[in-house]
């Protein structure tokens, strides 16, 4: 029965596409319209950047090195485009002439950064970034530099750390995402999402009032609840192996980080396909009509979902969360979606966590109502 | 001989709508039990309700002499389905198709493979075993839906208007498998609405109207509980009101139409009516091209008992 639940499913040619070959096309599409230019901000742009250090001393020599490091062009964190200046009006009069984006000013204790007129946010944010870690760490590299010069640079490493990876974690519902992850993830969650079709598929295998050949299952000796499993892990499998091919697709086509925890990438696919199905015979119990009637409605509710999480629009999640945080609270989509991103590139594991507790309590409520529906045996109304 | 299904004052209701009322069945082993009756006359209705797919208002219901439930996996064993909507998945082959449904009952593989390829053979599809449902003709699906029903050698088999849009070639070949069926053994329970079938196969027919049961017996008995028994055409021209007067005031005549030289004469059972007719009219002088005398149909047990036809056609 297994077996031919698996067989029937793999040959339906609408749930492969949608599952399957869609959000792989979507991202090898993305992947060849924008990769180049977005390999290249990934990294970010290296932006025109001057220091301005009227003053000596051990403050602006570190902030010199940690600057330094940052323009390194064969470096891994290029991502300025460093000038010196000693003095800070001629500086000012090219940063609004719009030769520098980003200008910093260094004091004995203390760094002024200025922008140029129309800068983009994102060197806001790094000349910010920088900044703040540069003067949270400031005591940090200063003891360490005291006690051995060489442990200074682990420290002046750590800041650089530091300002790479808090950036997305700023970033994730700000109107301005890092477009191009979001696009990646987003994809993988609608296809992810798109396994809600197996769940209307497992109510009109199994409910004899939805198609006729549910009707001879019921008729037939085989036991209800032996054909629930099969029908349910038949799905759960295939989808599973859907979502490996598309994450191993992500990682070494696309290139795409997926963070560094297989264990929590797998219970994230597990949970958010899990979720889907239940999601799916919620929604294949709700809605009436033939099944493709209830599928129909449903593709559409997951459309709705997945559209709200900024699969599209990429800054909607975060005009929501300004105006109407619930939205993202309760849109599935969005929610698998943070829970990718934070486990993917912000490393905010209690963020993720909290994330999959709540798909998962929420699967378990869905899966509850599943087997109670799937298992009456009767049908009330044909 | 114990009754196979036995089934008592089923009430089944849809709202307001009775579907089934006190319907009293009892199919013995080894026949074709005929449920004949127009659409939404509740035959369908009465299938769930005895395989327990339905819930039913009132009655009992029992097979093979023990009360059916939905977990009668037991009873359910023995039973063979043949459904009204086709019940194939698309995306499997004529072959996986039987074989996962006989493999709901049949869980050893050699024993499996052999009852498929039976069944296969019972219905001659053998040529399209590779073939999804959807390349079949109607005729070709219709028989794959009933070899899915069959093929594990149920002893009980529900055929529900097997032969809906199936061309008469199928057809045939279809009421000569469920003769066949019923000739090794098994019980059958077939539905339909068009009486001829009913009155080529089945050796116990009950007529439902609205879910009445209006009649029942072998196909002799209901035709002779109606009073018509034979109509009589002949073609005749220019037969004037005098003559058909007096044929409709004959012993045994019990309606006589006239219209475009076809007369038309409705008569109870009795061996001389045409000759009577033909003598009167000759008699009379007139000329007569055809003559046909007509047994009635079940039809026409079922317009004489509810004043309409059995189709709408
Ligand atoms: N789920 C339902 N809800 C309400 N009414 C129903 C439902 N199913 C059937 N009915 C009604 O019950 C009556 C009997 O229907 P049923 O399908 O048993 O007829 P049938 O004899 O099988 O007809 P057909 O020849 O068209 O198959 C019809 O009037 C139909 O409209
Ligand atoms: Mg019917």
């Amino acid at each position: 029965m297994f077996k031919y639940f698996l067989k029937k499913r793999l040959r339906e040619k609408q749930f492969v596409f949608w599952s399957m070959i869609f959000p792989l096309a979507l991202m090898t599409f993305m992947h060849i319209a924008f990769g180049n230019i977005y390999d290249i901000e990934n990294h970010i742009d290296p932006m025109k950047t001057c220091v301005v250090t009227e003053d000596t001393g051990v403050f602006v020599y570190n902030f010199q090195s940690l600057m330094d490091e940052m323009s390194d062009e064969n470096g891994d964190n290029y991502y300025f485009d460093l000038d010196y200046a000693a003095s800070v009006e001629p500086a000012k009069k090219s940063l609004e002439d719009g030769e520098y984006e980003i200008l910093f000013e260094v004091k004995a204790d203390d760094i002024k950064v200025f922008l140029a007129p129309g800068h983009s946010a994102t060197s806001a944010y790094m000349a910010k970034a920088v900044c703040d870690s540069y003067m949270r760490n400031y005591d940090l590299i200063m003891e360490a530099y005291e006690k051995d010069p060489g442990s200074a640079q682990a420290v002046l490493d750590n800041t650089l750390e530091e300002v790479s990876y808090t950036k997305p974690a700023q970033s994730a519902f700000s109107e301005d995402p890092d477009p191009y992850s979001w696009f990646f993830y987003s994809t993988l969650v609608m296809g992810i999402f798109f396994n809600s079709m197996s769940g209307v598929a497992i109510v009109s295998e199994l409910c004899a009032d939805v198609s006729a050949d549910a009707m001879r299952l019921s008729v037939s000796s085989a036991k209800k609840s032996r054909m629930i499993i099969s029908s349910f892990l038949s799905k759960f499998s295939i989808s599973f192996v859907i979502v490996l091919i598309q994450l191993l697709f992500m990682r070494y086509v696309m290139d795409i980080s997926l963070g560094n925890s297989i264990p929590k990438l797998l219970l994230f696919v597990a949970s958010s396909i899990l979720f889907s199905l239940g999601f799916g015979v919620i929604c294949g119990t709700i809605f009436k009509g033939s099944t493709d009637n209830r599928g129909n409605k449903t593709t559409s509710v997951v459309m709705i979902s997945v559209f709200l999480s900024g699969e599209m629009i990429q800054q909607l999640p975060g005009v929501f969360e300004k105006y109407a945080p619930f939205i993202n609270d309760i849109n599935p989509a969005t929610v698998m979606n943070m829970a990718f991103y934070k486990l993917a590139i912000c490393g905010d594991y209690t963020g993720f966590y909290m994330d999959i507790a709540k798909i998962l309590v929420t699967t378990l409520i869905f899966i509850a109502i599943g087997v109670f529906v799937l298992r009456r045996e009767k049908y009330a109304s044909l | 001989m114990s009754d196979v299904i036995k089934v008592e004052g089923l009430v089944k209701r849809y709202k307001e709508l009775i579907a089934l009322d006190h319907l009293d069945l009892k199919v013995k082993q080894g026949e074709i039990y005929g449920l004949l009756g127009p659409n939404g006359s509740g035959k369908t209705t009465a299938i769930n309700c005895i395989l327990s797919l339905l819930e039913y208002d009132k009655g009992s219901i029992t097979i093979f002499g023990k009360d059916m439930t939905p977990k009668s996996y037991d009873i359910k064993k023995d039973i063979g389905i043949v459904p009204q909507d086709l019940a194939l998945y698309d995306s499997l082959t004529v072959y996986e198709n039987i074989d996962f449904f006989c493999g709901l009952y049949i869980k050893d593989p050699a024993k499996r493979k052999e009852y498929v390829k039976e069944a296969i053979d019972f219905v001659s599809i053998g040529d399209f075993a590779k073939f999804k449902p959807k390349k079949l003709s109607g005729g070709l699906k219709r028989r794959l839906n009933i070899a899915c029903g069959i093929a594990h050698k149920p002893k009980l088999i529900f055929f529900d208007e097997p032969t809906v849009a199936v061309d008469p070639q199928s057809r045939n070949k279809i009421l000569e498998g469920i003769v066949e069926l019923r000739n090794s053994g098994a019980t059958i329970v077939y539905t339909s609405h068009y009486m001829e079938e009913v009155e080529q196969i089945c050796d116990y027919v009950v007529v439902l109207d609205k879910g009445h049961k209006i009649a029942e017996g072998t196909i002799d008995e209901l035709k002779n509980m109606i009073k018509k028994s034979e109509i009589i055409t002949i073609e005749a021209a220019g037969v004037d009101e005098d003559t058909i007067t007096y044929i409709r005031e004959m012993k045994n005549i019990y309606n006589v139409e006239y219209e475009k030289d076809l007369l038309k004469v409705e008569a109870g059972s009795g061996k001389h009516n045409v000759i009577d007719i033909i003598n009167i009219l000759q008699d009379r002088g007139y000329k007569m091209k055809k003559i046909f005398s007509e047994q009635p149909t079940l039809n026409d047990v079922f317009l004489e008992l509810t004043g309409k036809n059995l189709r709408d056609e």
